[in-house]
């Protein structure tokens, strides 16, 4: 295997997937334990407004916030390695993502 | 909007878990089984439904995605490109979304579950396999290591257009529907852009999350997105995939990909009932 000095490094490339997974595992795990612990309760018979509804919009919310961390830290990442097209392109991917929750807000309802 | 009862959690978990693994055994996610389920079988609106699935798409996202980061199977630069279009198409869709009668997106659907099924039947023997480790990946090509062959595979990228294409369409179609839109993606990526099959899906697979989230906040915006409902569909999916990656090696999966096309002509059918009437 002959290494390639003009494209991204063995070494970077191996950051970049270790940074991401940590954050997509870590998004899981809060989102399941959010979401696992509200349902049990709110099926023991608590109702929308109290520690069961809350810890469920805490997990959807993280469950949503999950893959857009994952864009963030791979922006972050580009930046650290001087990629301005890579950065770009994640950029534009955050901010379709940011449109969505603009047009989600222009609704009117909480998010 | 459905009355959350212990009953209906315990419906939606079982659908869940079944939709997972089915997912996980034929390389598709659940949603093409899950969306039929909630609406035609439970009755939900086809936009609550949707909702419900995209909530399932993200967490499967995300985890299969946890799992597979250091093999370099993921291609992340490929990935995080076509991102711009499934994104871009997931944001239009969802805005669609809220604009189409349930009738058109039934029949929407109704084409989509028969297109999934043909697909399948198409792929139930191919393999593709590159195994040429001297050539130049370029900037969005990749290379990684197959534990099958135990050889390094290398792959450049081409026709980034029609990559391109797909994807937004993909994208768009998700939101819009309640799907992954890998079934899209993953062989267009595979038989016209160069990209091995393993690779294609795990980057696929990456890239599902953005996508669903772009059309998830949209409605979660509208309140279609009943979060008890939507836990019980993620953690039932979560054990459903779980299983059926763990236990699925050994199952017949020519066969049951057969089956399954049958079932998607099945739902295609009475998805189309239901959108004429």
């Amino acid at each position: 295997m002959s290494p390639s000095p003009h494209h991204t490094s063995e070494r970077e490339l191996f950051r970049l997937e270790a940074t991401v997974g940590l954050v997509l595992r870590a998004g899981v795990m809060l989102s399941s334990a959010c979401l696992a612990l509200g349902l049990v309760l709110s099926l023991s018979g608590a109702a929308a407004v109290s520690p069961a509804g809350l810890l469920l919009q805490i997990g959807i919310l993280a469950l949503l916030a999950t893959p857009i961390a994952r864009v963030v830290v791979s922006t972050a990442e580009y930046i650290s390695e001087r990629d301005w097209r890579f950065t770009t392109l994640t950029l534009i991917v955050l901010v379709e993502l940011l449109a969505s929750v603009v047009a989600a807000l222009m609704f009117g309802r909480k998010l | 909007m459905p009355a959350v009862t212990a009953s209906l959690v315990l419906i939606i978990f079982l659908a869940g878990t079944i939709a997972g693994s089915l997912g996980a055994l034929l390389g598709l996610g659940g949603g093409v089984f899950l969306v039929p389920f909630l609406n035609l079988g439970l009755g939900f609106p086809f936009t609550v439904a949707a909702a419900i699935s995209l909530t399932t798409v993200i967490a499967t996202s995300s985890t299969v995605s946890a799992s597979r980061t250091g093999k370099h199977l993921i291609n992340m630069k490929l990935g995080m490109l076509l991102e711009v279009a499934t994104a871009g198409g997931s944001l239009l869709g969802g805005l669609t979304a809220q604009l189409i009668a349930q009738a058109t997106l039934q029949k929407l659907f109704g084409v989509l579950s028969a297109l999934v099924g043909i697909i399948m039947l198409s792929r139930v023997r191919r393999r593709n396999v590159i195994l040429d480790p001297n050539i130049d990946p370029g900037v969005l090509g990749g290379r990684y290591h197959e534990d099958e062959s135990g050889g390094v595979v290398t792959y450049r990228v081409k026709r980034l257009p029609v990559a391109i294409a797909a994807s937004f369409f993909a994208g768009n179609v998700s939101s819009l529907l309640g799907i992954g839109g890998g079934f899209i993606k993953v062989p267009v990526l595979n038989a016209w852009c160069g990209i091995p099959m393993r690779a294609a899906a795990a980057t696929s697979a990456f890239m599902i999350g953005v996508t669903a989230t772009a059309g998830a906040i949209i409605y979660y915006g509208h309140g279609q997105l009943v979060p008890a409902l939507a836990a019980t569909a993620v953690l039932g999916v979560q054990l459903g995939s779980w299983g059926g990656m763990r236990f699925g090696a050994a199952a017949p999966v020519k066969w049951l990909k057969v089956l399954m096309a049958v079932v998607l002509f099945i739902i295609s059918a009475m998805m189309f009932a239901r959108g004429m009437r």
